[in-house]
């Protein structure tokens, strides 16, 4: 059962590096190819990306959900925290909202709180919702994402 | 492939995107770059003891083939939003049942403008998604705003 006083908690903030080498492992894994050769090269050559009106390699656009899993002791330790049965964890519902632009080399902390938990009787069932809001913001401090994480625990 | 705001009407479809079928390996490479290690998706040992059958594919590679999709279309940095909700799981093809199970292991995102709109000094559109298995089961609904030249 997620534990409802966890409402509003602050997770410590986190920094971390945007690692080309993990940019062009997510975008393979994502395009189901087998080496960046196949990928699209914005991920991997910063000349075609400059090219192409960025400032630098960009990521894919769901690279930021690593976040929370390379900190806090990754989704063991997340969950645990919240007093959520890893074995009834279903992911609902993710959003991106892109403020600004994630490049590599940028040097990105994550601020992430529960902005919302509650329990209710669905068919019989518990089912305990659990809404995490991150932020990434970069080394000039501009917040440049916000992320809306939905997990849901359904009971027996 | 330059794509304006002019060119884009309400009602215009994505390219249908079709991925690969998704295997083992695929949800392995998936777990090792995002860090997802719920063992759901990679140990069979595992998912018995939670009175399942198979390993299932991570909601968010789902999620991620569906960015895939739309940025084969529209941009990267032209993203403003994008949203999904997990409708169904996926299990993975089996190999040595390729014929049988590819089908529900291969993910096919599709789309389609429904507004277009004026929001911080840009032209926006949005388009509602969906990732669905070859069967016909939906995996994901969601939608995704762009703003265009």
């Amino acid at each position: 059962m997620a534990d409802l006083s966890k409402l509003d908690m602050e997770f410590p903030a986190y920094t971390f590096t945007i690692e080309k080498d993990k940019v062009i492992e997510f975008a393979i894994a994502v395009s189901q190819k087998e080496n960046k050769e196949q990928i699209n090269p914005i991920y991997y050559d910063e000349e075609v990306a400059r090219k192409a009106g960025y400032r630098g390699i960009p990521v894919p656009p769901t690279f930021p959900t690593c976040s929370f899993f390379w900190t806090g002791g990754g989704l063991i330790g997340t969950v645990k925290a919240l007093g959520i049965d890893l074995s009834r964890l279903l992911h609902r519902e993710e959003e991106y909202e892109y403020l600004g632009n994630i490049y590599v080399g940028d040097v990105i902390t994550r601020k992430m709180k529960v902005i919302d938990m509650s329990k209710k009787v669905s068919r019989n069932k518990v089912v305990e919702v659990t809404i995490l809001e991150t932020e990434l913001i970069n080394q000039l401090g501009e917040l440049v994402l916000k992320n809306h994480t939905k997990l849901m625990e359904i009971g027996t | 492939m330059a794509l304006n705001y002019d060119d884009i009407e309400v009602g215009d479809k994505m390219p249908v995107y079709t991925s690969a079928p998704i295997t083992r390996t695929h949800l392995v490479r998936y777990a090792g770059a995002s860090g997802d290690f719920n063992p759901l998706h990679h140990d069979q040992t595992f998912v018995k003891t939670i009175g399942m059958k198979n390993v299932i594919a991570h909601g968010m590679l789902i999620m991620g083939i569906a960015g895939e999709a739309v940025t084969s279309w529209i941009e990267n940095k032209y993203l403003r939003k994008i949203n999904a909700r997990f409708l169904s799981m996926t299990e993975p093809v089996d190999l040595d049942d390729i014929e049988n199970t590819k089908n529900r292991a291969t993910i096919i995102v599709s789309g389609e403008v429904v507004k277009k709109f004026e929001e911080n000094g840009e032209k926006r559109i949005q388009c509602d998604i969906i990732a669905q298995d070859a069967l016909g089961s939906k995996k994901l609904s969601g939608f995704f705003i762009a703003a265009l030249p």
